[in-house]
Formats: structure tokens, C-alpha cells, sequence
């Protein structure tokens, strides 16, 4: 009579064998004292095991849990919120790049040399502050006979030249030189800036 | 075929129903938490463990898919995290055990209740299972994993098979080896031998 394998034996103790092995392994048990005690010291390593106790979670357990999956809904709700806040942005961003686009598309004839002939109507209708006598006649001598300038950007440029004129902060000329329109400014004006 | 308990309340979950994760977290704790303890043999990385286990459950709730059993996937997670920590705290150099001798003391989470041993009783018992859990502890971490999932989380080999992947006459086999070395250290607590 030929015994069982260690490896059936354990198969066999744990319910691993198909219904037609197990059956042959029992009726093999039924007459072989050697293979009964080794499923015997099976059966008791098994009992023995068991004599591992289990442990109780502590009583915070679940409230830690709970809030570990409440932070994590609060963590998973950000980048989606922020995400929209992004894409809510870019139509908005997009509407002001072009806006300060067309602006500065606009301001681009206000170049240094251009500037000379669009300002040429301030030389005949000066600013009170400024005396006529100062006019440079250089720029006299730039203004073309057939200046087209719209009135209403003449009178707007002509409020701003006035504007800087009368500014009492404007102390510093160097720093303030550096603006388009104060180069322009009449010798008479740049002494009362400094 | 009945439908498992745990999926039907994992798809609520998924539906984004509190009460149901709840519901799991009664009902997986007390094991899930054990089966950290035993593998790991410390209770409070036992407990952090067991928490990101269930976190990492609600993490995934919406890409959950019941295509195993729900205790599948918890395992399966929960043994992933417990090789990687068994592995860093050998990569650490720090001890297999963190509170191998320091059971009993440790107040943060309670024994089950037991029929009241004597003082003599509780020692000897207490002796024992210092020797199981060092024969436990001694065991390659695939063969530690299989016998605590299969003795005392109470899982099924074909299971088990999934859980490790691996095949299931692999797992036949790798509990039959780590039973044999198990009989072999825990000798002296076979054959009613007492100690």
C-alpha cells in the first residue's frame, strides 16, 4: 500500500482536492495509521494557529477613516474648481489681449517722427500756459500745409499737453522727459517743469 | 447566483452613498486591521495601514468595476500595502517586528473579549502566542501573506490565487510549504505539548 503525499494529505485536511481525490485520499485514511497521523498533526498545527488572538481597532478608528475620506473629497473638489476658474479665464484673457492690441495698434502712429506733424496744431492754437513766442520753429517749419487730423484728436492732445503742463508735481525733468510729449514741450514750458 | 453583499454596497459607494462605505468600514475593519497586525506585528502601523487601505477604497469608488469579489480588491490592496511596508522597514534596517515583546502593554487597541483566564492562564497563553507569532513573523512574505489570509482572514485558496496573483496550484503549494515550516518551528506546541 502505497501512502499518501505530505502535500495531498494538507490538500486534503484544507478542502484544496477535487471531490474524486478527496475521495480516494479518505478511503487511503481508513486504512493507513501513518497517513492518519499526519493529518492529525495538520489538523492540530491548524488548532494551534488559531490560538493567535485577533485585536480590536481602537475606538477612533472609523472617525479617522471618515475623515481621511472627507479630506480626500475636499482634495479631489480643488483642482476641479480650479480648473474651471482656468477655463472661465481665457475667453476673458483673450477679449483683453485683443483689446489692448487694437489700442496700441492706434497709439502706434504717436511715434516720435509723426508725432511732429500731428501735433502741429497745438503750435497754432498753443496751450495758455505756453507763451507763442517760445514755439520752436523748427516745428513750425515741419507743419504740413495739409495736416488732416481730426479736430477732436487735436483737442484731446491738446488737453493733454496742457495737463502736463500744469502739473505742479512734475519736479523731476529728467525722469519725466522720457514721456513723448513732454520732448515736445516748448523751451519755455521745460523751465517750469524744473 | 447571489449577488456579494460588499459589491452591492461598493456600487453605492460609487454612486456616492456615505452611508454604504459606512457600512463597509463595519464590516472589513476588525479583519482588515488584523490581518496588518498579524503580517506587520505592530499595531499602530497596523491601524495607518488599515486606514489607507480604506482610503484608497473611497479613492477609487468611481472607477470601481465588480468584476471580483469586493474582498478581492480590499485584499489585494491591503496586501500590497503590507509587502511594501514589510519592505521598507527592512530597508530601513529596522526590526521585522516593531513590537514583538511589547504586546501586551500596548493600551491603543484592546484584546477581544475572553472567557477571564487566571493570571497563570493569560502568561502561558501569552507565551504561546509570542512563539506563533515569531514562527508567523519568520515565514518569506508570500508564504506569510498566504497562511494569514487563508487561516485567519478565512479566504478562499482560489482567492488567494487572485489576490497574488499567482496561480492556484501555486498557492496549494506555497501554503503547503509554509505549513510544513511552520510544523516544524511550532514543534513544541504540537502534541499537546505544553510549555
Amino acid at each position: 500500500m502505497k501512502c499518501v503525499e505530505r502535500e495531498q494529505l494538507f490538500a486534503y485536511v484544507h478542502q484544496m482536492l477535487e471531490r474524486r481525490e478527496e475521495n480516494e485520499v479518505r478511503a487511503h485514511l481508513g486504512e493507513c495509521p501513518h497517513c492518519q497521523a499526519v493529518v492529525e498533526e495538520f489538523r492540530q498545527l491548524d488548532e494551534v494557529l488559531g490560538e493567535w488572538r485577533s485585536v480590536e481597532p481602537s475606538p477612533w478608528f472609523d472617525a479617522r477613516v471618515r475623515a481621511a475620506a472627507a479630506e480626500e473629497d475636499k482634495h479631489a473638489r480643488r483642482p476641479f474648481l480650479g480648473l474651471r476658474w482656468v477655463r472661465a479665464l481665457v475667453p476673458v484673457a483673450v477679449v483683453a489681449l485683443v483689446f489692448f492690441g487694437v489700442v496700441l495698434m492706434r497709439r502706434s502712429p504717436q511715434t516720435p517722427q509723426p508725432v511732429a506733424q500731428q501735433q502741429a496744431p497745438q503750435v497754432s492754437q498753443p496751450a495758455p500756459a505756453v507763451p507763442p513766442a517760445d514755439q520752436p520753429k523748427q516745428l513750425a517749419r515741419v507743419q504740413p500745409p495739409a495736416v488732416t487730423q481730426p479736430q477732436t484728436a487735436a483737442t484731446a492732445e491738446e488737453d493733454e499737453l496742457s495737463l502736463y503742463q500744469n502739473l505742479s508735481v512734475l519736479e523731476d525733468y529728467d525722469m519725466l522727459a522720457n514721456f513723448e510729449v513732454l520732448s515736445e514741450l516748448p523751451a519755455g514750458a521745460k523751465k517750469v517743469v524744473n | 447566483m447571489a449577488i456579494d453583499h460588499d459589491l452591492e454596497l461598493m456600487l453605492r459607494v460609487r454612486r456616492g452613498d456615505a452611508e454604504s462605505f459606512d457600512e463597509l468600514l463595519r464590516r472589513h475593519r476588525l479583519p482588515l486591521v488584523n490581518y496588518f497586525a498579524r503580517m506587520l506585528q505592530n499595531r499602530e502601523l497596523a491601524e495607518d495601514l488599515a486606514q489607507e487601505a480604506f482610503l484608497r477604497v473611497y479613492q477609487a469608488r468611481h472607477r470601481y468595476q465588480p468584476e471580483a469579489k469586493f474582498t478581492t480588491w480590499l485584499y489585494r490592496i491591503a496586501t500590497n500595502l503590507a509587502l511594501n511596508a514589510i519592505r521598507d522597514r527592512k530597508g530601513n534596517g529596522g526590526p521585522a517586528s516593531a513590537d514583538g515583546e511589547g504586546r501586551e502593554g500596548d493600551s491603543e487597541v484592546a484584546r477581544l473579549p475572553d472567557a477571564q483566564p487566571t493570571a497563570e492562564q493569560q502568561l502561558m497563553q501569552s507565551e504561546r502566542e509570542g512563539i506563533i507569532r515569531a514562527a508567523v513573523e519568520a515565514l518569506p512574505e508570500n508564504q506569510r501573506a498566504a497562511v494569514i489570509l487563508h487561516k485567519y482572514q478565512e479566504v478562499d485558496y482560489r482567492q488567494i490565487a487572485q489576490i497574488l496573483g499567482v496561480s492556484e496550484s501555486a498557492v496549494k503549494s506555497l501554503l503547503f510549504r509554509a505549513y510544513e515550516n511552520l510544523r516544524g518551528r511550532l514543534q513544541p506546541l504540537l502534541k499537546g505539548g505544553q510549555l
